[in-house]
């Protein structure tokens, strides 16, 4: 006998624990939001602009943040965040700021000694002290990077400008904002995918889970204290294509069950299809979690916040394709659907589209307007299964 | 199709882009000179190979400006020729103010501006007349500025002297321009300066400019502004120069310049030449100026002000305690021209050689150890079947690595997270089929028909799942930019490849055995 992870049979009431799962799920997003004025909704430079400097420092001596902290503080940038990149003893250090490169116009009238204020005009109309002015000496004067790595050096050691990234406030709101936008499109494509393959009505169920989804890792994401960026972006959206496989192995037996019988409690055909796919959900999740799993321990820490936030997802997915998806599909159906006749009766109305309760407004739980030869071929298909279905 | 052709068009395409994958391994030139060896292979992003991508945005508010006051100095000429006086002009941000001396003088006024089909009237009552630049030409200004920029930039890029080989300039958008420099970690100098190159006489110099001031109690004269030559190391002022705020010459008629080497001061120099436009002025100015000083000003610094010993027309030096790459600098961008208004870094992002190549370093061990668990995990659960749908996963692997390697599409760091994600994704459409089959086996199915049954019925199941993840990816590919985008590539093709390995690679290993013969049982 082969080994099974979760033996044949299993008979789990998984919709009848909804109101725990949802209570779960919403204290969840409750303390995420809750956790915004405590830890703060943070944005990284991609969003928020500014720039991070990382350094390695290449003496094998310990090197102390709070040296690091002193040089930056010294040379007055403001707000400025000194973080140890990678292992405790590692010689990597992560500075951020707010701010770009060049130190603003205030402090470096201050700095720059002999620098006359007329001169900042410049020549051309509307100059400002950007990196295109002045010679390339008086650009160093002004840049940062090159302060903090000589004022470093200088104090500490030899070191390593391994990585500079900067962000400008126009180009971080034009990221948020795309940011936004393609999680919002995202969601409504797949929500129109769903609607069109499936039935209008597992749309709705489908979308409450990938947002499920998205927004549980969101507020794990702040209660973890951890910055929102563009490597978290690509995971929240990988998620919401990802989640939404296991969503749909229900969802398509959970089709497929109601296609078998005309007499159905609704309840009791989630809750079997669950049951019946949930060695798959589990098996399927468990793989892709050991490769991301691989990621966030082997990747190295350029990639670790889109590994965890992979990693969050993907166990929050399972979770929700379990829990979430198809008691929001029962949820549904009981406040909208059926409402006058219950799932019990419309059954018998049509044999045919048992999820519809009123025949004629959608006459087929797949979508009919696609008239597509292979669609036609998987229907056929599916009926002439029916008789032979198991359990 | 028959069996045996199904195994050999499915081998040949796995094994072409096998080929393609692994031609990876070699080095550049190795490819380049092997004829068995293909051309293309995938690009690293400059994440992984280090190096810099850099946005910057020109203001083209600036251009705007600049146009409305060449506009300006055309218009006071012509008043001055219509004899209308008193006529005040002066540019306000994209605004245009005429203010008129005498009521009188507006019919006369608007009559010349009748001519300027490039401006439109904003507001116009009995003192003031105020124009800005149509939008179709405020349009055709900043395209135009933009045009520019990009070229200057291009030609810094291509000089041979800046020797940063493949660097891109392109355009982004509107109003940027995206600047990748790769294998470099450190914005060279010369993409920082504007290359503003002007000649001036000096009108007087001092020790300082304070020095300078008190020769001057009533203030300095009209027009004039002061300048300094600094030391280079410390920049403390050498010398304040009292100049005129127009040039007498700018860098724009300049033709070419190359670096030289004085032996008699051992001092790195560059020598110019101008074009014949360039030399006539030249000549004319240093003959009617000869023992006086001329200030060499790039970007508002002084280089030097030597002494006009006698008239030159078409060539000339420019010294000032150059040291060799200073001087190389200065006649790359003296010979690409400068930029015609001031750019801002809206994005950089750089990356040291050795930090792209650790995080390769790291990719690939995640790559493998991702795809050793899953491997171990498929094959330790499912047995022979397991072993069909690791087979599939290495076809997959070696089809997504080869086919972005044939569109010579870029790899980077999330990239290879993306790799990683479809190994672990790809085994899922196995893991439907197999549970599909082992649930067709315990409803009592014949092994043969169960195996059937499980591909057709978890095939829709597959598309629907694969589907979905690749509107998200083509989302992203969408949104995303840089390093992202990779991400969203690699995953795209990622999701292709896997259903193909699932419903085909492992399809045929199924039919290959059992095959058409009789089986007891599945292994599976």
């Amino acid at each position: 006998m082969p080994f099974e992870i979760v033996k044949p049979g299993t008979h789990f009431d998984f919709i009848g624990k909804w109101r725990i799962c949802v209570a779960v799920s919403v204290a969840v997003v409750l303390l995420g939001v809750a956790g915004i004025p405590l830890r703060g909704f943070r944005l990284g430079i991609d969003f928020a602009g500014g720039t991070e400097v990382q350094v390695r420092f290449l003496d094998p001596g310990a090197v102390d943040e709070g040296d690091i902290r002193n040089v930056v503080n010294g040379l007055g940038i403001p707000n400025a965040s000194v973080t140890r990149f990678g292992g405790v003893d590692s010689h990597e250090f992560l500075i951020k700021f707010r701010g770009g490169r060049e130190v603003e116009e205030a402090a470096a009238a201050k700095s720059a000694s002999g620098a006359a204020p007329e001169q900042s005009d410049g020549e051309e109309a509307g100059a400002e002290t950007g990196p295109g002015q002045g010679d390339a000496d008086e650009v160093r004067e002004k840049d940062r990077i090159f302060l903090l790595e000589e004022n470093l050096e200088k104090r500490i050691g030899p070191l390593e400008v391994e990585r500079v990234e900067f962000v400008g406030p126009k180009v971080g709101a034009e990221l948020r904002e795309d940011g936004l936008k393609a999680i919002g499109i995202a969601c409504l494509l797949i929500l129109i995918y769903i609607g069109f393959r499936f039935s209008v009505r597992y749309a709705p169920g489908a979308v409450v889970a990938l947002l499920h989804d998205v927004l549980i890792t969101a507020s794990l994401w702040i209660l973890l204290g951890l910055e929102f960026d563009l490597r978290v972006l690509a995971a929240l959206l990988a998620i919401i294509g990802y989640s939404l496989n296991d969503t749909i192995i229900v969802y398509d037996r959970i089709r497929e069950n109601m296609e078998l019988r005309t007499k159905y409690d609704l309840k009791e055909v989630l809750n079997q299809s669950v049951n019946q796919t949930l060695s798959r959900t589990l098996l399927t999740s468990f793989t892709t979690l050991a490769a991301v799993l691989a990621l966030l321990v082997l990747g190295g820490e350029v990639i670790r916040p889109f590994a965890l936030a992979m990693t969050i997802g993907i166990v929050v997915g399972t979770y929700s394709s379990i829990y979430i998806a198809s008691p929001s599909l029962l949820w549904l159906e009981r406040r909208f659907g059926t409402a006058s006749s219950g799932p019990r009766a419309s059954a018998h109305e049509a044999p045919k589209a048992p999820r519809a309760p009123k025949a004629p407004k959608s006459e087929a739980p797949r979508p009919p307007k696609v008239p597509s030869a292979k669609k036609a071929k998987t229907k056929t298909k599916a009926g002439s299964r029916r008789r032979r279905r198991p359990s | 199709m028959s069996l045996r052709w199904r195994l050999a068009s499915v081998t040949a395409v796995v094994l072409l882009l096998a080929y393609l994958a692994l031609a990876n391994f070699f080095p550049e030139e190795r490819r380049a000179q092997a004829w068995y060896l293909p051309d293309q292979g995938l690009r690293l992003g400059l994440d992984l190979q280090g190096g810099i991508h850099l946005v910057i945005s020109p203001d083209l508010e600036a251009a705007v400006a600049q146009e409305l006051g060449h506009i300006e100095d055309g218009l006071s000429r012509r008043l001055e020729e219509k004899k209308i006086t008193g006529v005040q002009l002066f540019v306000e941000g994209d605004l245009l103010h005429v203010k008129l001396a005498e009521a009188s003088d507006a019919e006369a006024v608007r009559e010349v501006l009748r001519d300027y089909e490039t401006l439109q009237v904003v507001k116009s009552d009995a003192e003031r007349i105020t124009l800005r630049l149509t939008d179709e030409w405020r349009e055709q200004v900043q395209e135009r500025a933009m045009l520019q920029v990009l070229e200057v930039y291009r030609r810094r890029v291509d000089d041979p002297q800046t020797g940063i080989p493949e660097s891109v300039v392109t355009r982004q958008g509107r109003d940027r321009v995206l600047i990748q420099f790769p294998g470099i970690s450190r914005v060279p100098d010369i993409f920082r300066k504007t290359g503003h190159l002007e000649f001036k006489l000096v009108k007087d110099a001092d020790k300082s400019e304070e020095l300078l001031r008190a020769k001057y109690p009533d203030g300095f004269p009209e027009g004039t502004e002061v300048v300094f030559e600094r030391e280079k190391e410390t920049r403390r002022v050498l010398r304040a120069y009292l100049v005129s705020k127009t040039a007498d010459i700018s860098g724009d008629y300049l033709s070419d310049a190359r670096v030289g080497f004085d032996s008699r001061s051992s001092e790195w120099q560059v020598n110019f030449t101008w074009n014949s436009e360039g030399a006539e002025i030249f000549a004319k100015l240093t003959e009617a100026h000869i023992d006086d000083l001329l200030a060499i000003i790039l970007d508002g610094q002084v280089y030097s002000a030597p002494q006009i010993r006698a008239r030159i027309s078409r060539s000339g030096v420019i010294t000032g305690r150059f040291s060799s790459e200073d001087a190389a600098d200065l006649a790359v961008i003296l010979r690409a021209g400068a930029l015609p208004i001031s750019v801002k870094i809206e994005e950089e992002r750089s990356i040291g050689p050795a930090l792209g190549a650790d995080s390769i370093r790291s990719g690939i061990w995640a790559s493998v150890v991702g795809l050793l668990l899953v491997v171990g995990f498929t094959t330790g659960y499912y047995r022979l079947s397991g072993v069909y749908a690791s087979l599939a996963l290495l076809a997959n692997l070696l089809m997504v690595v080869g086919l972005m390697s044939l569109f010579q599409a870029t790899l980077t760091l999330p990239g290879i997270a993306g790799l990683v994600l479809t190994v672990g994704m790809a085994v899922d459409a196995n893991v439907i089929i197999f549970e599909r089959i082992r649930e067709e086996l315990r409803a009592g199915r014949a092994p043969r028909p169960a195996i059937a049954a499980g591909f057709s019925k978890a095939t829709w199941t597959i598309l629907d799942a694969n589907i979905t993840t690749l509107i998200t990816a083509l989302v992203l590919f969408e949104y995303g930019t840089g390093p992202i985008k990779g991400f969203a590539v690699t995953l795209s093709v990622g999701i292709l490849t896997s259903v193909f390995a699932a419903l085909v690679i492992t399809r045929l290993a199924f039919a290959v055995y059992p095959g058409t013969r009789y089986v007891e049982q599945v292994s599976i």
